[in-house]
């Protein structure tokens, strides 16, 4: 039983609901409309599948979690790494990379990419899995403060002699001035000491087997977990000569300048 | 009648003076529009390579819906990806590039055009090459050490030439 001024009530209350409801619903296919058009803008024939070279973006808060990395709980984490990588950071085999000096970001999206499977390796992608994020960035610490000096008594086997000296001037040509007509940047304006690119590690004392390997798998796409395609562009336009030139170089320990950052 | 003289003068100096203003500090003004309007808001340099329309998988010259030609390219310290690319002569190509890191700018070789690259910003342009040929790209804005050495290519290739090529996917020189 209702009043005629409670059914007044009640009136006004359906007409301002169903005034609501239409306001909202109008706000709805505006935004609807909105972004249908924004996605239409943007798509295209055919999408072709996302691929993500990796997952480490260089964000401020990735820069900060390496930063703060301990290089003391580094040392305590090494202990795993030296059997390969040697005592000091510098391997008696040429096939494994050196990681004495090496770039803290370099080390850390490396293995970020080992534990996501972006970088492939039979054996570092099962220890890197059980890497935390954190203790990458102690291990990074770790390694970046390693001296690079030569110790008699290690056993490493950095310094290798340089199979075809001719190769030299090759080699210098590549890490000082680059190639133009071919779009290749000189090595030193990435990977030291001129200047420095996020992620791109110091290559003076780095081991020449490696650095070949790394080039040809570059070169073909077998490895892929550049950000942008960087280095993959650049490998893919040496020749294999050159790219013999420039790790043997390197390999020999007369790349220029020894860098820590 | 004087009054009314001057009165006008006076408002359009404030006009001018006030449209002097905004021309001026533009950016200041503008920019809040462009945000309101979308426009403002570009992909961040640092994941380019995460999401978005600059994926690698994303960067060379795509066909649009009508025919048009959309070419990505990505800038950065100091080679340009795609480090080639491929397009048909004759045709409107827009160019949507941005930057990974500082600014950059792109100029072909032997043309009147160019466009720059700009972390945070795309930049979008439309050029017609009349005539097959192939066009060097230096970067032709101060970028670092390795700037002198950084430069692409541009194929111009006959429109029959660019259909045989992997039609439906990104074209890129580079390719198989």
């Amino acid at each position: 039983m209702s009043s005629p001024s409670q059914s007044a009530h009640l009136r006004i209350g359906a007409r301002c609901f169903g005034r609501c409801f239409g306001t909202l619903l109008a706000l709805l296919a505006t935004t609807v409309l909105l972004s249908g058009s924004d996605s239409s803008g943007q798509s295209e024939n055919s999408e072709p599948p996302i691929r993500v070279p990796s997952n480490v973006a260089w964000t401020q808060d990735t820069l900060a979690l390496i930063s703060r990395g301990d290089a003391f709980r580094g040392l305590l984490l090494a202990r795993r790494c030296n059997h390969c990588h040697g005592e000091e950071g510098f391997s008696s085999v040429p096939n494994f990379p050196n990681l004495a000096g090496v770039d803290r970001l370099s080390f850390w999206k490396q293995m970020q990419d080992f534990r996501s499977g972006k970088r492939t390796s039979p054996v570092m992608q099962p220890i890197a899995e059980g890497l935390s994020p954190r203790s990458a960035a102690d291990l990074a610490a770790y390694y970046a403060m390693l001296p690079t000096a030569s110790d008699p008594q290690d056993s490493r086997a950095f310094p290798q002699p340089m199979h075809d000296a001719a190769g030299a001037s090759m080699a210098i040509r590549l890490i000082v001035f680059g190639d133009g007509q071919r779009g290749i940047p000189p090595c030193q304006s990435c990977h030291g000491p001129v200047s420095y690119v996020n992620g791109a590690p110091p290559l003076a004392t780095q081991n020449g087997n490696y650095l070949e390997q790394q080039l040809e798998l570059f070169s073909t796409g077998n490895r892929a977990n550049d950000i942008n395609v960087r280095m993959r562009s650049i490998a893919r336009q040496l020749t294999s000569e050159e790219k013999t030139a420039l790790s043997e170089y390197y390999g020999a320990g007369h790349g220029p300048g020894v860098t820590s950052r | 009648m004087k009054i009314k003289i001057r009165k006008i003068g006076f408002v359009a100096a404030l006009t001018l003076f006030g449209a002097a203003l905004l021309s001026t500090r533009y950016y200041m003004v503008d920019l809040p529009i462009w945000h309101f309007f979308g426009g403002g808001e570009g992909p961040d340099p640092s994941t380019l390579h995460l999401r978005g329309e600059f994926v690698e998988s994303n960067l060379g010259a795509a066909e649009g819906p009508a025919g048009s030609l959309t070419v990505r390219m990505i800038a950065q310290q100091f080679v340009f990806v795609p480090q080639c690319v491929v397009v048909p002569a004759g045709v409107p190509i827009t160019f949507r590039i941005t930057s990974a890191d500082v600014v950059h700018r792109l100029s072909f070789m032997g043309t009147n055009y160019g466009l720059s690259a700009v972390p945070g910003v795309v930049t979008e342009a439309s050029f017609t090459f009349p005539k097959p040929g192939q066009f060097k790209i230096p970067c032709h804005e101060f970028c670092g050490a390795g700037h002198y050495a950084m430069r692409g290519q541009l194929n111009v290739v006959s429109r029959d030439q660019f259909a045989s090529l992997r039609p439906g996917e990104r074209r890129t020189c580079e390719q198989p």
